[in-house]
This record gives structure tokens, C-alpha cells and sequence, in this order.
């Protein structure tokens, strides 16, 4: 197992910035995610790790060397794809053995490397069977056996769960959380669904537009988004953001929106919105730290529900708000009808302010 | 409730009939596609058992009252004049064939996988270039050509021809081969190079085996173009013992054009070369174009 | 788009990276210029295709440039072309001031106009026919396509036999359904001989219509059709607004590549008439054929290519445009 670096890492096509100053580190044994919207550069990114893509500029560092001028195969890494790239042609058995023939294994060692990953992953009986006659779940373990076998340095993986069905991805999930756990490997995962990042991941990179926005845990990223960007793409429903207008009244700060309301703050939040350099300020608010109310209350805000949606354990209920959408969790017994008048509380503990400028999160020191 | 179903009913049927109308337009249409197509092969090989005077006859005997190989043996004796010039002729151009086919692929393979998978600069313009030059007809290479070879020291030999045919056959190797490549997963690549590989084994253990049918179909289209082909070989050899089966036939049927039978047997073993191979071969070719040319 | 934010603070290992050999590879690549520079990282990239373009430069390249260059010289018999004279645009002016010239362009186009358009309409008319399955359609598939397969000479001489003055069948056939006192003489009749012969290229030619048009047809999204279907279309109606629409680029590029072949085609009426009865059926490339190498005449047959190619160079224009307008809709797709 290894670290992994990345420093100053760029990658443009033609004129086009797919990849734009990346650096972070991923620690021996840790498992990082790349997560971020389609075409924000992902791909690209684990493509130069792996040297698949010749970098523009900056450097690439595995273990203890620095392989920007090595080939793939000189990389001691593994690489799991998201459409699985099993050679169509070859069996279960002979795609597993791949890897090992072109490192010149003998072969009784292969065999018996083959078979152990087969039996790990609980596919023996499907040894002899051509990818193509295999479901898509099974062809999806056979391309995590054939990155096995290796016993690489890195494992990267693009997107190795978005072509499953939904329960299995769930169930892959965890599987490959265990098989982490079990390896101590080190892994890189590309994934464009935050919830895999979340859930898996010990810190997560978020991209957007060939640049990386965050690196941390996903605990850190949930509870601090640097900007709202990661603010939005990270947690479902996607966090509310509601654009307003601060201003000072006797002695407070308050936030006002076009409608008309006003948002009396915490200290803490005014010393945030007084640091600012704009009045623009967009208020964020997870669905969870916002408080339903269905009748008037001093400090909640009135707003008309708009859609209801139960999913058993809670109810989401969206509302138009100074003509941003905002997402609200509530209990199942609380009835809320469409077009129902309800107000709304906001935890100022627990919400972000952004510049409504620069986006950046707001910060009080 | 009674008229509804009636008039729904009624509908169908008046939809079955539109329908059967024109499966039955199609059949008809096939039935007359099938005899333009058949019937005059079929006189031809009518025709290649027949003796010179039945041949000769009017009205025609539609079935000859002595059907004869005659025709066919005279071809294939090597003891016979003529039979050693056709058994000559026969070796010249299944040797400019095979020669140019497998030139053919070695050129284009290479060459597709590179407009399929780079972007180097000047690619789109490099490969249009190529595609362009199916837009020419051999005539106007003909004199240039005929000067070319005769600096090269080419003129009547196969190499004149092999050279040439080469440049024909390779635009719609390299369009057909190139679709097929397109249609190859570049993960599937990646994920060798990064078990292993290098580049060009890559190529050659994961790619190269997935295109066959691509391949199969540029070799089968190399050969059929290099077997047909006639102004060239017309052109670039003068002498008998070099010629190939359409100059060749056409030298020695032109001395007593009354030999019908001889022409049609000679035309129908001129044919079957080719025709076997394109048969056992034609899937690959109906999906190489459907991958390969129409897929684009 | 959000700013970039560079925060990795936490956990980034001080690592010394060793960057001298990528900077001394990057200081090696010549030129500030993109495009210099573009190439030179791809520098491997063209090995691939210089075989290719080895072979396509020699025998294209270089006879354009010699065809273009004859064409302003009057040169003697026997081609001994170092007794050449430089005579301007004379080889063009005679091309375009004399009668046979006018005459073969008007065959030319009577041939490659007819024998691409019905061409196509047969093959397309079968492929659809064919679309369904049946029995024995693969047989019948086969059988079809074998005119394409044979050689235009043999295909020459087999129809030559047909169209026989004396002997032929279809005259045979017209005589013994009264329909014609005696054979008809089919290629040696100035105004039956151009038909006569466009029918034998179709023969040859249909079949390749019929096999592009097939490919295609394969991909028509049944989906599309079946919503059709649920739509009311009729029969008709789906193939106009459905399979017709989706088969337009493959229909392009098959008239476009019939037309080329047409257009350059010279074995039928070689073979067959050798551009007789008095011109009747020269065509451009049998007419430049026999003054080349028939009458020797180098200068005029090198004039006479270089406007063919002028006009297959419009050809070509329309050509790449097809073709690339496959190549923008296998990006969408
Ligand atoms: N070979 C290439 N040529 C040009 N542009 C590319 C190439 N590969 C990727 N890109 C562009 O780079 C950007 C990032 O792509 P990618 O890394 O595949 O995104 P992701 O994996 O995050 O969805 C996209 O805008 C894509 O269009
Ligand atoms: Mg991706």
C-alpha cells in the first residue's frame, strides 16, 4: 500500500482546462472519494493518476516516486472502470488472469491467485462463463476480482457502482467498504453520487469545473461546505439557499428578502454578515434545521407549501420562498397539504451564510 | 355497443388489408429483383454447357439438347493452350490478390486504430484526404502512373499493380475499420495498459481480436476489388504470361468472339472465387458496414 | 461557475517531488506554438497512419500534380514526353469548343444520373423488402447480392451475350411474344445503346444500395417504429416520418458513393462498346481512355482530367460533408 500525491496537477484539451491545479493527498490506506457533477473532471483526473492521459503540467507522486513519465503498467496500480472494460472475448477466468500473465506469473501460482479471488468474492462457479453471460452485478465483481488479484499499491475506481440497479448498489457499497477495511488499501473513488462519497468515503474531494472545491471529511464537508457549491451538491435534498438583502435595525443584524420578511440573527451569524464585504447574503438550511410550523410563531417565516412528498419515515414538504425552492423534513404525523399556508423556522445554529458575490461560505474570525 | 365493436372491427380488417398490400407489393417486387438478378446468370451458365453451334442457334435452345463440359475442360487442361494460359492467368490474380489484401490490412490497420483513437493535429483533414481518394477515377492516375512505374521499373510487373491497388482498397479499409474501433471501448485498453500492457500489446491482445469481423470484411473488400479490376492491369502489362483473368479472358476470347460458350464458362469461373468467398464471408461484411460504415 | 478553492491544508504531506526530468522533457519540446508543439506531443500518433499516407502520396500525390502539369503541354505520339511544348490553355480550349466533348457530358450525365438514382431506389426498395424476416430470406439475400460480387468484366460479357444481334435471349424472347419481327439490336443502335447499358451497371450496382440500406435499416430504433405505431401510423406513414428520416445520412452517403462509381466508370461501356455506335455511349473516362492511349494524345487527355476533377471535386465537397455530418451524430449519440 501507498500514498498518493497530487501537486499542481493540470490537464487542458486543447485550450479547454478539464483538470485545473489539483493538489491533495491521499494518506497510505485511506479511501478518498473525487465526487462531483458529470464533466466536472473526475475521470480525467484518475486517468492521470493512472497515467492513462498524459499530464499537462504538475506532478504525480505513488509511494515514493514521482511517475508522471511512467506507463500504467509501471504504476503498481489497479483501476476498476465504470462500464467494467471485461475483455469481451475471454472468460471469467482468463479476464482475472490477465493482469497476472502480463507480469510473467508462473502458472500454478496465477491459477491458484485466480481462484483465491474468485472464491473472496464468491464466484467460482462462474469462472468459466464470457462477460457477456454474466448479470450486471456479477460483471461488476468479476472487474473488482481482476483489480484484486494484483494485490496493487492504489485502487482506483470510476464510478464502479452507477451501473447497478439501486438495491445492489446498496449492498455493493458495503461490500467494498469491508473490503477496505479488510485490505487497508488505498483507494481512490470517482463517483458523482454524494451519498457513495458520504457514506464510504474517509475524506472526500469535491470538484466542480476542473477544480477541486473541497477536501475533507464528509462529516467536515456536511457541516461546513466552503462555498455553495459544496453546499448544494453534498446532502439530499440539496440544501436550501435563499438569496437576501442584510441590513442593520436597532442594533441587529437582519437579513430581508424581496418579499418582504425579515430574519432577525444570532451574534455569531451577524458577526459573519458584518465581515462581508456585500449586503448580498444567501441564507443555506439543510431540510433537517428547518422547524415546520403550521401556525403563526414570532420569528418563523410564512411560506406556502408546495409539494408534499411522504416516503414513510419522513415527509418532505417544498416551499417557495423569496423564489428559491427550500426543502423541509417532517415527522409523517404532521399533516401538510399542497397550497397549505405554513411558517417556517430556521436553526441559527446550524445555517450558513454565504457572500452572495463570491459564494464563499461566510466566516466569523 | 354493438355498432362500436363493428366499426372497430371493421377497421382492423381494413388495416390488415393496407398492410397485406404491401407485403404483397414486396413480394412481388422481390420476385422481380430475384429474376433480373438470376436470370442472366443462369443463361450464362446455360450457355457454358452448351456446344459452340447450340450456342448458335435461333430461337435459342433454352436447355441444350446436348449439354456438354466441353468448355469448362478445355479451361482446366494444361496440356491445351488455352487451358495453360487460363490456368496462368488464374495464379496471376489470385497472387496481385492475396498480396494486395494482405498489404491491404497491414496498412489500414494501424492506420484506423489512429484516426479512431489520437487527435493529433491535422487528423479530420489526413483522414478526408484518404476518404478522397475514392472520389477519383483510375483514369486520371493512368498516364502519371504508367510514367511512375516505368521510372520504378514496375511496368509489366505484378508490383505495378499490387502498389496501386493498395491505394484504392485502403480508403473504405480505413472508414470500415475505423468505425469498428470507434465502437471498441477505449476502457477496454486502459484497463489492459493498466494490467500490464503496453500500448501495443494492448492492441494486439484486446483490440485486434475484437475488430476481426472489421478486418475480415476489409480483406474480403481488398480482394474482390483487386480480383475485379481491369483498366490497370489493362494498362500496365502487355505481356501474356503476366496477365491477370479479366485482361487475360478478354486477349483471348477477342481473337474468335464466337466461342460463347467458352466466355461463358471462363466469366463463370472467373466468378466463382470471389463469390464463394463474399458467401462464406458475407455476415462479416453486412456488420462490418452496419458498425463500421452506417453506425458513424 | 463556483471559485476554485485551494484547501487541502489539512493532511498535505510534505513531500519533496523531484520534478527535474518532466521539467527537462517539457523544456525540450520546440516552439512556444500550439500547433509546433501539438505535434511534436504527438509525434508517435503519426507512425500509425504514415504508411497509409506513404503509399496514398505516390500514387495520388504526385500523378495529380504530373496530369495537372500535362495538361498545358501539346505532346508528341509514343510518349516520349521529354519533346513536350508548353502550349497554355490550348488543351482546354479544343476540350470545350469541340462537338464530342458536349456529347459525352451529356452521356455522362444520362449514365451516372440514371444508373445511381434507380440503383438506389432498388436497393433501398429491397432492403425494406428483405427487412422482414422469412423463410429462406438469407438465401435470397445472397443471391442478390451476387452481381455486385463478379467482375464488371465478366458481368460485360455475360450481357453483351443477353443483348447478342442474333443469338441473344431477350430478342428471342421479344420475337417469340410477337412483339418484334426480329431481334431488336440492342448496343449497336445509337438511341437504345446508353439504356441498354445503364441497366447492365444496375444489375451490378443495386446490390450495394441494397446492403448500405440494410446496415441502416438495422438502425431504425424499434422503438420509435412501435410508437408509431400505438400512434396510428400507418404503414406508409412510418417509413416517411420515421425509417426514411433516420436513414438519411446512410442514403446520402450511398448516392454519393454510387454517384463516384458512376460517374468513374469504365469497364461496361469498354467492354461492351467500346464508346460506340459513334459516340453513342463514351462516357468521360472511356472518352479520355481512347484519347490517352488510343490516340496518344497526352496533353488533351491530361486537360480533359484535370476538369474531371474539378467536378469531382464539387462531388467531393458534398462527399465529406455527408460524411461528416455521420461523424457530428455519432458525437450526440
Ligand atoms: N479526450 C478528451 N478530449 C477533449 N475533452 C475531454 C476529453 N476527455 C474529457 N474531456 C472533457 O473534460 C471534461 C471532464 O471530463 P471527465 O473527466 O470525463 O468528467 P467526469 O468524469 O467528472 O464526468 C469534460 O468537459 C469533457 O468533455
Ligand atoms: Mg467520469
Amino acid at each position: 500500500m501507498a500514498h498518493v500525491v497530487l501537486k499542481d496537477l493540470v490537464k487542458t484539451y486543447g485550450g479547454f482546462k478539464a483538470v485545473n491545479d489539483v493538489s491533495l493527498t491521499v494518506n497510505d490506506g485511506e479511501f478518498v472519494a473525487l465526487v462531483g457533477p458529470s464533466g466536472c473532471g473526475k475521470t480525467t483526473t484518475l486517468n492521470l493518476v493512472a497515467g492513462l492521459v498524459p499530464i499537462t503540467s504538475g506532478d504525480i507522486v505513488i509511494g515514493d516516486r514521482v511517475v508522471n513519465d511512467l506507463d500504467p503498467k509501471d504504476r503498481d496500480i489497479a483501476m476498476v472502470f465504470q462500464n467494467y472494460a471485461l475483455y469481451p472475448q475471454k472468460s471469467v477466468y482468463k479476464n482475472l488472469a490477465f493482469p497476472l500473465q502480463m507480469r510473467k506469473l508462473p502458472r500454478d501460482e496465477i491459477d491458484k491467485k485466480v481462484k483465491e479471488a474468485a472464491r473472496v468474492l464468491d464466484m467460482t462457479h462462474l469462472l468459466e462463463r464470457k462477460p457477456r453471460e454474466l448479470s450486471g452485478g456479477q460483471q461488476q465483481r468479476v472487474a473488482l476480482g481482476r483489480a484484486l488479484v494484483r494485490d496493487p499499491a492504489v485502487f482506483l475506481m470510476d464510478e464502479p457502482l452507477s451501473n447497478l440497479d439501486a438495491k445492489l448498489r446498496v449492498q455493493m457499497r458495503s461490500e467494498l467498504k469491508r473490503f477496505h477495511q479488510d485490505l487497508k488499501a488505498t483507494i481512490i473513488y470517482v463517483t458523482h453520487d454524494q451519498l457513495e462519497a458520504v457514506t464510504m468515503a474517509d475524506r472526500m474531494a469535491v470538484m466542480n469545473g476542473g477544480y477541486l472545491q473541497q477536501y475533507d471529511s464528509p462529516a467536515q464537508v456536511f457541516a461546513h461546505p466552503v462555498n455553495m457549491f459544496v453546499a448544494s451538491f453534498i446532502g439530499s435534498p440539496a440544501m436550501s439557499l435563499i438569496p437576501l438583502e442584510a441590513s442593520a435595525a436597532n442594533g441587529d443584524t437582519v437579513l430581508t428578502s424581496a418579499e418582504g420578511w425579515s430574519l432577525k440573527l444570532s451574534r455569531l451569524n451577524a458577526r459573519k454578515v458584518q465581515r462581508a464585504t456585500t449586503k448580498k447574503v444567501v441564507l443555506g438550511a439543510r431540510h433537517s434545521t428547518i422547524k415546520l410550523h403550521k401556525s403563526e410563531v414570532s420569528s418563523a417565516i410564512p411560506a406556502k407549501a408546495f409539494t408534499v412528498e411522504p416516503t414513510g419515515d419522513v415527509t418532505f414538504v417544498q416551499a417557495f420562498l423569496s423564489g428559491a425552492i427550500v426543502n423541509i423534513s417532517v415527522s409523517p404525523n404532521i399533516a401538510v397539504a399542497p397550497d397549505e399556508q405554513i411558517w417556517l423556522e430556521f436553526d441559527q445554529e446550524r445555517m450558513h451564510l454565504f457572500d452572495g458575490e463570491t459564494e464563499m461560505a461566510l466566516k466569523a474570525d | 355497443m354493438s355498432t362500436i365493436a363493428e366499426t372497430a372491427s371493421r377497421g382492423q380488417t381494413r388495416r390488415r388489408m393496407r398492410v397485406d398490400g404491401w407485403r404483397w407489393a414486396g413480394r412481388i417486387f422481390l420476385v422481380f429483383m430475384l429474376l433480373y438478378t438470376a436470370l442472366p446468370m443462369i443463361w450464362m451458365l446455360i450457355t457454358s454447357i452448351k456446344s459452340g453451334f447450340a450456342a448458335t442457334q435461333f430461337p435459342p435452345q433454352w436447355w441444350p439438347d446436348e449439354p456438354t463440359l466441353a468448355s469448362y475442360q478445355k479451361l482446366l487442361d494444361p496440356q491445351n493452350s488455352v487451358g495453360q494460359d487460363f490456368l496462368r492467368f488464374f495464379w496471376n490474380s489470385l497472387f496481385v490478390s492475396t498480396v494486395t489484401t494482405i498489404l491491404s490490412v497491414i496498412v489500414a490497420v494501424p492506420a484506423a486504430y489512429a484516426f479512431s483513437r489520437f487527435s493529433f493535429p491535422g487528423r479530420n483533414f489526413l483522414f478526408f484526404a484518404v476518404l478522397l481518394r475514392n472520389m477519383f477515377p483510375a483514369v486520371i492516375f493512368l498516364v502519371p502512373l504508367f510514367i511512375l512505374m516505368r521510372v520504378l521499373g514496375l511496368m509489366n510487373t505484378h508490383g505495378s499493380l499490387i502498389l496501386t491497388y493498395l491505394t484504392f482498397g485502403l480508403p473504405l479499409a480505413i472508414w470500415l475499420l475505423k468505425g469498428f474501433y470507434d465502437n471498441i471501448p477505449v476502457q477496454l485498453e486502459q484497463a489492459a495498459r493498466i494490467d500490464g500492457a503496453t500500448r501495443f500489446q494492448a492492441f494486439i491482445m484486446i483490440v485486434m481480436p475484437l475488430s476481426t469481423p472489421g478486418i475480415i470484411a476489409t480483406a474480403i473488400y481488398s480482394f474482390i476489388g483487386a480480383w475485379n479490376e481491369y483498366i490497370y492491369a489493362y494498362t500496365f502489362l502487355s505481356k501474356n504470361d503476366q496477365l491477370t483473368l479479366p485482361v487475360g479472358i478478354q486477349r483471348f476470347f477477342s481473337e474468335n468472339t464466337t466461342d460463347f460458350p467458352g466466355l461463358m464458362a471462363a466469366s463463370f469461373m472467373m466468378s466463382v472465387p470471389v463469390v464463394v468467398l463474399f458467401l462464406i464471408l458475407q455476415r462479416y461484411f453486412v456488420r462490418a458496414l452496419t458498425e463500421g460504415a452506417v453506425k458513424h | 461557475m463556483a471559485p476554485p478553492v485551494r484547501s487541502d491544508e489539512q493532511g498535505h504531506a510534505t513531500v519533496t517531488i523531484v520534478t527535474g526530468k518532466a521539467e527537462a522533457r517539457r523544456r525540450l519540446q520546440p516552439g512556444r506554438s500550439g500547433t509546433l508543439r501539438k505535434i511534436w506531443e504527438h509525434r508517435a500518433d503519426y507512425a500509425y497512419v504514415l504508411p497509409a499516407i506513404a503509399v496514398m502520396l505516390m500514387v495520388i500525390a504526385y500523378p495529380i500534380y504530373y496530369t495537372i502539369e500535362l495538361s498545358f503541354f501539346k505532346t508528341p505520339p509514343g510518349l516520349q514526353l521529354r519533346d513536350k511544348t508548353f502550349i497554355g490553355f490550348d488543351n482546354y480550349t479544343a476540350i470545350l469548343t469541340s462537338q464530342v466533348f458536349w456529347k459525352v457530358t451529356w452521356n455522362t450525365l444520362i449514365w451516372t444520373l440514371g444508373s445511381t438514382f434507380i440503383s438506389f431506389v432498388l436497393g433501398f426498395a429491397t432492403a425494406l423488402a428483405l427487412h422482414r424476416d422469412f423463410i429462406g430470406r438469407g438465401v435470397l439475400r445472397a443471391i442478390l447480392i451476387i452481381p455486385w460480387v463478379i467482375s464488371a468484366v465478366a458481368a460485360s460479357y455475360i450481357w453483351k451475350w443477353i443483348y447478342h444481334s442474333d443469338f441473344g435471349i431477350i430478342g428471342a424472347v421479344l420475337v417469340g411474344l410477337g412483339l418484334a419481327d426480329r431481334p431488336p439490336n440492342f448496343i449497336d443502335n445509337v438511341s437504345t445503346v446508353l439504356p441498354s447499358l445503364i441497366v447492365v451497371n444496375i444489375w451490378r450496382e443495386f446490390p450495394f444500395a441494397m446492403i448500405m440500406m440494410m446496415a441502416g435499416l438495422q438502425t431504425v430504433p424499434d422503438q420509435l417504429l412501435r410508437a408509431a405505431k400505438v400512434d396510428g401510423a400507418s404503414a406508409w406513414q412510418r417509413f416517411w416520418h420515421v425509417t426514411f428520416p433516420h436513414l438519411r445520412n446512410v442514403s446520402v452517403v450511398t448516392m454519393l458513393l454510387l454517384a463516384v462509381a458512376n460517374f468513374n466508370s469504365f469497364i461496361i461501356p469498354w467492354i461492351m462498346t467500346g464508346g460506340g455506335p459513334s459516340n453513342a455511349s463514351h462516357i468521360w473516362i472511356t472518352h479520355i481512355y481512347e484519347l490517352a492511349f488510343g490516340r496518344q494524345r497526352w496533353g488533351v487527355a491530361s486537360a480533359y482530367s484535370v476538369l474531371l476533377f474539378l467536378i469531382l471535386m464539387t462531388l467531393g465537397y458534398f462527399y465529406v460533408r455527408a460524411l461528416s455530418g455521420n461523424e457530428r451524430n455519432e458525437g450526440s449519440a
